[in-house]
């Protein structure tokens, strides 16, 4: 397959995110324009204007009318895809490391960092509001107190949310209430990404720990593992097969002091259920920091150190492919 | 000078123009590009002044494709482009979306082939034989440490006496004929035993082509997968390029497989030359070498 390679961003990408419908791609990167694309082609459709510092999070609602990015200075913007005017911005005391869209798309969930003598906190909006978006209000704020929240995403129904700990703990945290539902000591160090299955029923975490693991939303139970010998900054699951792809890497400040082989930042892609490696992609130049498949299943992409975003178009041959057991 | 239109087509202008639009000192209006659209593919052709002030002619042919898609989603690739593509014109720019080399995803289900290619360069010194060499008795350890130091050493010496004794009274005068195997002079790198002449260039632009070899006379139906199906008991492949008509997508009748391993692209010679594969025969041997 020839990947398109997306040249937009002047430094590393953060995060990638493919819209419901799956025809717009939206990234950012450290720079202060996140970007957004059109999957089928890589034409860029835009950029949103604004932000003063790196761009931890972007993240889109389901009728892809909006879109709400988190930065590192100090702000979460709520943007109009279509137009890339800023519909509101919230002013946090820390960079802003998370966010999402509820299912719904009323609702707004985000988390800040442990940093400059702030604890790390987790925000609940209603951007319906125009009192909370305008005035810095949120209706829930959540102080978390012990290790800072790397990863979040809303849970089925948007009853609670998940979200993946700088010490490995994954939780659940009720979006009415604030309470700490259920807390699994799922990996032994930070849990870089946290990304849904289609149905909601499941969900894949990367860790820097090498691993990524499979866990039920609802109980949290364990289920399944994908080791690596390299730090995982991003996983995902195939909605047309039951395959995992994990993007990884040495952390960028290692690069220099080890191998150069560019075989360390292939995107890995994992039987779903018999967690053996099955296949290998090269390309990045850096780690790769995000990796997400389009909602379809036919396509991915992926977002690296280097810059770059790449968007690969399955062959024929993948979707004949059967495992073999 | 003739002017272009975008409704004249490139053809209408003779190369004798164009020679002279390049002799021209000043020509600061470039011609019109022209965008030709002729079934399903799209020819757009530039011009523009490269560094030495050469006009330059850049044409590009696109697939024009229909897609059926959802109409929320064809609305939404109706959209203006804001921000900083807001200058764009519509369709890619070459700018920020290239598109990159081909990469390849080989599914399997045995780990072993993922885990060979993951070849470490200390196992790769391992396997080479020692570097050390002992002068007198060739064994693997430094010649200080040898073993038979005392006992063999004076009767090499003896004899290499004896020897060039025996030679310069032989033929008087005559320079020494053993002079390549005492082995005292320098020689260059690039000129010892087994070197290939030239040094090692840093890049590594040219892949390894040592274990390539060239199929021909495929069937025109060939697919990239059939040849992965054929080729793929022999061994791990690294890279299959099949030559694809551009816009027909039809293979031209060629290919190039790349094995990790010389021996299995050898076997895989041995066993598949003269095939019948379709209703023609293959025909494979080694490929030669892109830049001789």
């Amino acid at each position: 397959m020839r990947p398109i390679a997306l040249h937009g961003h002047e430094r590393s990408i953060t995060h990638i995110k493919y819209s419901r419908d799956g025809d717009l791609l939206f990234s950012s990167a450290k720079d202060s324009s996140p970007s957004v694309w059109y999957s089928i082609n890589g034409e860029r459709l835009g950029t949103y204007k604004g932000h003063g510092g790196a761009v931890w999070c972007i993240d889109v609602d389901w009728t892809t009318t909006k879109v709400i990015t988190g930065s590192a200075d100090n702000s979460l913007r709520l943007w109009d895809t279509e137009t890339g005017t800023q519909l509101g911005k919230f002013d946090t005391r820390s960079a802003v490391r998370t966010c999402a869209f509820s299912y719904c798309g009323n609702r707004i969930m985000f988390s800040t960092d442990k940093q400059m003598g702030h604890a790390c906190e987790i925000f609940f909006c209603d951007i319906r509001d125009s009192a909370q978006m305008g005035h810095n209000s949120s209706y829930l704020s959540i102080p978390v107190d012990g290790p800072k929240v790397t990863s979040a995403i809303w849970g089925p129904l948007d009853y609670y949310i998940i979200a993946g700990h700088e010490n490995g703990t994954v939780c659940q945290w009720d979006s009415k209430s604030g309470q700490r539902l259920l807390n699994v000591e799922g990996h032994t160090k930070a849990v870089n990404d946290i990304q849904p299955y289609h149905d909601t029923t499941m969900f894949v975490t990367a860790s820097k720990d090498t691993t990524a693991k499979l866990f039920d939303s609802d109980s949290l139970e364990h289920l399944k593992t994908y080791k690596t010998e390299r730090p995982v900054n991003s996983a995902s699951l195939s909605s047309l097969k039951h395959h995992v792809v994990l993007g990884g890497g040495q952390e960028a400040m290692d690069v220099t002091t080890t191998s150069t082989r560019i075989g360390k930042f292939d995107a890995r892609f994992f039987h779903m259920v018999f967690e053996e490696e099955i296949g290998r992609v090269k390309g990045h130049f850096g780690p790769i920091n995000s990796v997400t498949f389009h909602p379809d299943g036919k396509s991915y992409s992926s977002g690296g150190e280097d810059g770059y975003v790449r968007l690969h178009q399955f062959d024929p041959s993948y979707f004949e492919y059967e495992f073999e057991y | 000078m003739p002017e272009l239109t975008s409704e004249t087509p490139d053809t209408g202008t003779s190369w004798a123009d164009q020679v002279e639009q390049e002799d021209e000192p000043d020509h600061t209006v470039l011609p019109q590009p022209t965008e030709v659209i002729k079934n399903g593919i799209k020819t757009i052709t530039e011009y523009k002044m490269n560094d030495d002030d050469k006009l330059v002619k850049v044409v590009r042919t696109y697939k024009l494709e229909t897609l059926k898609v959802h109409k929320a989603i064809a609305k939404r690739k109706l959209w203006a482009k804001f921000g900083d593509s807001k200058t764009d014109k519509p369709g890619p720019n070459p700018a920020t979306t290239m598109v990159a080399e081909d990469v390849f995803l080989v599914l399997t289900s045995n780990k072993e082939d993922l885990n060979q290619q993951d070849d470490d360069p200390f196992k790769k010194l391992q396997n080479q034989k020692t570097i050390v060499q002992c002068r007198i008795c060739k064994g693997d350890h430094w010649t200080l440490k040898c073993p038979y130091k005392d006992t063999l050493e004076p009767l090499q010496q003896q004899l290499k006496e004896e020897e060039n004794a025996a030679n310069s009274s032989g033929e008087g005068g005559s320079k020494p004929t053993n002079l390549n195997q005492t082995g005292g002079k320098y020689v260059a790198p690039g000129r010892r035993e087994g070197a290939s002449g030239r040094g090692e260039m840093m890049s590594s632009r040219n892949r390894d082509e040592t274990a390539t070899i060239r199929v021909t006379n495929l069937s025109e139906d060939t697919r990239e997968s059939d040849l992965q199906e054929l080729f793929r008991p022999f061994g791990p492949i690294s890279r299959i390029y099949l030559a694809k008509d551009k816009i027909t997508n039809q293979s031209k009748g060629f290919a190039f497989i790349n094995f990790v391993r010389r021996e299995d692209a050898a076997q895989a010679i041995k066993c598949v030359s003269g095939l019948g594969y379709d209703h023609l025969i293959l025909n494979v041997e080694w490929a030669r070498p892109s830049n001789t």
